[in-house]
């Protein structure tokens, strides 16, 4: 029961994908077994169907080299002019994608699909093209043949003998919302052919004979009818798939450079689809791959791409052997079938006995390991040692191991002098030969050391000596030992040498990794990330990395490090914030070494969120060496991990700001609550009072008029104070940002308090003591002033008459100590503990006129603690309270100038 | 006897009905302006000894009548305010506004800042040239001889203090801000400079004042700056 129950993470991935589906336009490709069979057709006359039912349709590019009956099928369509565009002297005509995006209607027409534009052009495909529409919600017609379908086109070429180099990737084939399968029967298409209606006469006859013969296009046609029955299955099951994948089947691909890698590709790419399983491509990068140049590297990245666009996963490892690099890498990832090219993998000269194949087997038993035969001619892997790129000359190298051999000659004078045996001359040559080894690049040093030392051997220490003759008969064996012992010396060197650097370079890969996510998440704010992100990916490819967050307005760039920060950003033109711009919209890399924008002189990788561009990071490639597919990889890797921690960070922010906002939004709601409540009181006097006067003026005597006057005025300055004592919280709550902090002179402070507490305070004695009138303290003098009043008007009102009141301000350590004391009847013990809560008010004496609402002593402690500082209360002796909070000192050099 | 005009901008018929009361009761001639534009004509046309201007204007940043008025004509100008910041009346002070009120404000508060707006019109009228010595109350300067005395002892001041002491008389009765304040005697504006001259203020006010804790002549405006009162 518990299988059939869908899993909620995936109805919600569907329900998302629908969900971007529905913003996206929608695409329906008609499809043909081959030229001629009516596409452009039956795409017209859908348009005009479209058309007649109310939708806004525009041909974007539709070929001109059509029949009459389908160009007479354009009149009542909106045409979309193409852009011309000037490439080695001849003008071509393109799909104006701008234009189309400008004129946005909700349907346009674009031909043939697996088109490739000239260079200049946005996109290097057509396809792309085609996505970015769909991308910004346009519905797009589209037509393709059977033979540019990525995964059947080697299927086709072997059938017609023709390649295609016009190709597209399935997943646009797959993904698309309709395919109309454009079909006739062959024996019709050659007639229409004879006819001329497909070609002119002269090509026509040239493809009946090449292309056109009917066992080719019945063959077609199935491919393209399977094909499509495919597209229909693949449809109905694709719930399924995703389940079986992970349960089942899980296929490893080889990459290489080879030329016959793509066979293997798409052979690989066609077994994943029909096992319904996952697919990934490993790079095993070995130290020769890494001095690939030329047509081999250019080759390894069109297979890498291919990779990609067939669907596979790219993953890459390091390491020395390939056999046990993919065997690892096999289990750890729960792969259950190999697949091989044949060719690639040659026994090696010294050490690999076995083919990788049969090393594979041995290391993997329990894997099956496909071997895809290979129809190209072979491709020889030649000699390291006289391979021009391997062997880099320099001077330098050459005189280490004249030095080394001259150092070890002489030694072997010392020897020789001595009267020691030749034995020991011999081992010195061969450890002067490890010497040259490690202190030269490349191992043909090792090699000349070598032959030197035989030389010189035989031309100083054999019999005769200073000649190159040797009398013993027995010293050309001791020669081609001492040379066998010293070459074998200097390869293993030269190995241990190579896996040390390959070692450490892994270490250091790895702990770049490692780090990357720690120090990611010790970034304050989401510029801070992405910086720290930029700056790992500055130190992984040696080069200033730019970067911006995406957010609404236009991006902004900083550059990591920040050195040359200003004179980076000048080179930045409109057209590069135009390609960052494109990527922030379709969340897709663009640039440099990509096929969308690639004029551009850095690549734009989006970093990504789960929910869409977080920021964009720019990689300049003009003036820096291309990457490696291990950098590659791990720059990936890296803007990933950036973009997950960036996003983990906005939920989180997102999140804490609601939390926030719900707590002042009850304190809130408690506080009108109370206000509410106790303001009706002043009101009713206020509104009362001023009543009578207006009405009953005449008949109240002076002295209970000034009464009423001085009601009124109480209870307006009580409002006042209420007020001054809100707007203060609202200050407080939004959190201690607000504070403005200043260094302040207590002195200033007391006198500002006193200037407004209650007119009462003519019946009370106050008086400040300052001992020390420079002292000064750090606060938010606003919010300090209405500290001292609340505190100073408590002391009012809850002491009789005539007490005295003293305001006092030293120094306490760090920290200024402010204490306001008074000489009344002092406050219960039960009552300090509730004092500072909101609402609380002290109970004692005549409850009628005491009113407040409890704000103010909360308030008071609210703002000390926002400053840093503790408030207390205690007794006064020989009666009353002392209240007593801290302040940040603040000590000033005075500037004298 | 001299009746002073004063021009009231305020657009609450409320506040605006109180004022005029008050003015009534002082026998001040008065004219009322109920937004910006109109209170720049006015400010022109009736010629007042005194502006109390309200910021909030419907039509106009009070800031901008201020730099407007400022263009051709020194005439106090105080501000009333009902915003709690203190950086809208710095700015306020800063264009060029005397002295500032901030809402609510009591009856008595309000004349007698009017009352310092009004003797620094009339003194710069009747006294018009910068006399080489200043008087105030018990406290002379005398600008020639670099010179200050309190009940006609010499008091001896550093060279700053001077500076402070001789910036203010020259402001009589106008709110200095404490940025205006540094920029005219360290040439500098940084906020980084504001308690030091907290503390000039309060070695100069030791020297003049009697009773430094309710001085008569420096008047401290908390997080706004400083002024020199007429005695």
């Amino acid at each position: 029961m518990e299988e059939q129950r869908p899993d909620p993470q995936q109805l919600l991935h569907s329900i998302r994908a629908q969900e971007t589906r529905a913003q996206q336009g929608r695409l329906k490709i008609f499809f043909g077994y081959a030229a001629g069979v009516g596409k452009t057709y039956a795409m017209l006359q859908a348009a005009h169907q479209a058309q007649s039912a109310g939708r806004d349709v525009v041909v974007g590019y539709v070929e001109r080299h059509i029949r009459p009956e389908t160009l007479a099928l354009l009149d009542g369509l909106e045409q979309l002019p193409c852009k011309e565009i000037e490439y080695k002297g001849v003008s071509l005509r393109e799909f104006d994608i701008d234009a189309a995006l400008r004129r946005r209607p909700q349907l346009i027409l674009v031909d043939e699909l697996a088109h490739s534009n000239a260079a200049g052009s946005r996109h290097a495909k057509r396809y792309q093209d085609v996505e970015e529409l769909l991308r910004a919600g346009i519905d797009v017609y589209t037509t393709v043949n059977v033979q540019h379908l990525e995964s059947l086109n080697d299927l086709v070429e072997s059938i017609t003998h023709i390649a295609v180099s016009e190709r597209i990737p399935d997943h646009i084939f797959d993904s698309a919302d309709q395919v109309e399968l454009v079909d006739i029967e062959p024996v019709d298409l050659i007639s229409r052919l004879r006819a001329g209606k497909v070609y002119q006469r002269g090509q026509a006859q040239r493809a009946l004979s090449n292309f056109f013969t009917e066992e080719n296009l019945i063959a077609l046609r199935e491919i393209a009818l399977r094909r499509t029955a495919d597209r229909l299955n693949r449809a109905a099951q694709k719930v399924g798939q995703e389940a079986a994948a992970r349960a089942g089947e899980h296929i490893l691909l080889c990459l290489s450079s080879s030329p016959s890698n793509a066979g293997v590709i798409r052979t690989a790419a066609r077994m994943a689809e029909a096992f319904h399983s996952s697919f990934t491509a490993l790079f095993v990068e070995t130290p020769e791959t890494r001095e690939l140049k030329g047509d081999h590297l250019k080759r390894l990245r069109d297979n890498l791409r291919l990779a990609e666009q067939m669907g596979a996963q790219i993953a890459s490892v390091y390491g020395d052997d390939p056999a046990v690099q993919i065997a690892e890498f096999a289990r750890a990832s729960g792969i259950t079938k190999i697949v091989l090219g044949r060719t690639n993998h040659r026994p090696g000269l010294f050490f690999k006995g076995k083919t990788l194949v049969d090393r594979l087997t041995d290391y993997a038993g329990d894997l099956e390991i496909y071997i895809i035969p290979d129809t190209q001619p072979l491709y020889k892997k030649k000699l390291r040692l006289l391979r021009g790129e391997d062997f880099r000359f320099s001077w330098r190298d050459l005189l280490k191991t004249m030095i080394v051999t001259v150092l070890a000659t002489l030694i072997g004078w010392a020897f020789f002098a001595l009267g020691l045996r030749e034995a020991n001359i011999i081992i010195v040559y061969i450890l002067g030969v490890l010497v040259t080894t490690i202190w030269t690049q490349g191992h043909l040093y090792g090699a000349l050391a070598s032959l030197l030392s035989v030389i010189a051997f035989n031309y100083f220490f054999t019999a005769p000596h200073f000649s190159l003759e040797a009398t013993a008969p027995d010293y050309p064996v001791t020669f081609l030992i001492m040379l066998a012992a010293s070459v074998i010396s200097s390869t293993l060197a030269t190995r241990v040498k190579k896996q040390a650097k390959q070692a450490s370079q892994k270490a250091y890969y790895t702990e770049l990794l490692m780090n990357c996510n720690q120090k990611l998440q010790q970034g304050r704010d989401e510029q801070e990330i992405l910086q720290l992100a930029s700056q790992q990916l500055s130190i992984l490819l040696d080069r200033p990395i730019l970067f911006a967050l995406a957010k609404k307005e236009k991006l902004h760039f900083h550059v990591m490090p920040a050195a040359r920060e200003q004179e980076i950003l000048q080179g930045l033109t409109s057209e590069e914030y135009g390609v960052a711009d494109w990527v922030v919209k379709n969340n897709k890399r663009a640039g440099a070494t990509t096929t969308t924008l690639s004029n551009a002189h850095n690549l734009y990788l989006a970093v990504r969120g789960t929910q869409g561009v977080m920021g964009v990071v720019a990689i300049p490639f003009k003036y820096y060496p291309d990457l490696e597919v291990f950098e590659k990889n791990l720059m990936i890797s890296i803007v990933n991990e950036c973009g997950l921690v960036l996003e983990r960070r906005r939920l989180q922010q997102e999140k804490q700001s609601i939390e926030l906002e719900t707590q002042q939004e009850r304190l809130r709601s408690n506080l009108l609550r109370a206000i509410s409540h106790d303001l009706r009181t002043p009101l009713t006097s206020i509104s009362g009072n001023a009543g009578i006067l207006m009405e009953k003026s005449i008949a109240l005597n002076e002295e209970k008029k000034q009464e009423l006057y001085s009601s009124i005025y109480d209870d307006s300055m009580w409002l006042v104070n209420l007020t001054e004592n809100l707007l203060s919280i609202t200050r407080i709550e939004n959190g201690t940002m607000h504070l403005q902090m200043d260094a302040q002179l207590l002195a200033d402070v007391f006198q500002e308090a006193l200037a407004h507490v209650d007119r009462q305070a003519k019946e009370h004695q106050i008086t400040t003591e300052l001992p020390d009138d420079l002292l000064m303290a750090r606060m938010d003098v606003r919010l300090i002033v209405q500290v001292i009043i609340n505190i100073v008007n408590n002391a009012i009102k809850y002491t009789p008459v005539g007490s005295h009141i003293v305001l006092r301000a030293e120094r306490w350590g760090s920290m200024v100590e402010v204490s306001i004391s008074d000489d009344g009847s002092g406050i219960l013990n039960e009552e300090k503990t509730h004092l500072f809560d909101m609402f609380y008010t002290a109970s004692q004496g005549n409850s009628d006129n005491r009113r407040g609402l409890g704000l103010g002593l909360s308030l008071c402690r609210s703002i000390v603690v926002a400053h840093g500082g503790t408030i207390s209360v205690t007794d006064n002796h020989p009666h009353g309270s002392v209240f007593t909070f801290t302040l940040p000192l603040e000590e000033v050099e005075v500037k004298n100038v | 006897m001299y009746k002073p005009k004063i021009l009231v901008v305020e657009d609450d018929p409320a506040i605006s009905n109180l004022i005029r009361t008050t003015l009534d009761t002082q026998n001040y001639q008065y004219h009322t302006a109920k937004n910006g534009s109109s209170a720049i004509l006015d400010a022109v046309s009736y010629k007042p000894d005194v502006i109390i201007l309200d910021l909030g204007l419907p039509d106009m940043d009070g800031v901008d009548i201020i730099k407007k008025v400022r263009g051709w004509s020194n005439l106090p100008i105080i501000v009333v305010s009902a915003r709690s910041e203190d950086q809208d009346k710095v700015d306020a002070l800063d264009a060029g506004a005397d002295d500032y009120l901030t809402k609510p404000f009591s009856v008595d508060e309000f004349l007698a800042r009017l009352r310092v707006a009004l003797r620094r019109s009339h003194t710069e009228e009747t006294a018009g040239e910068e006399g080489s010595v200043y008087n105030n109350g018990e406290l002379k300067i005398d600008y020639a001889a670099g010179c200050a005395y309190i009940r006609d002892t010499e008091i001896h001041l550093t060279p700053i203090e001077y500076k402070l002491l001789c910036l203010l008389a020259k402001n009589t009765g106008k709110v200095l801000t404490h940025n205006y304040i540094l920029r005219e005697i360290w040439g500098s504006a940084l906020e980084s400079d504001i308690p030091s001259l907290r503390v000039f203020m309060a070695t100069l006010r030791k020297k003049i004042e009697t009773n430094p804790s309710s001085p008569r002549y420096i008047q401290t405006h908390v997080g706004i700056g400083y002024r020199m009162i007429r005695q």
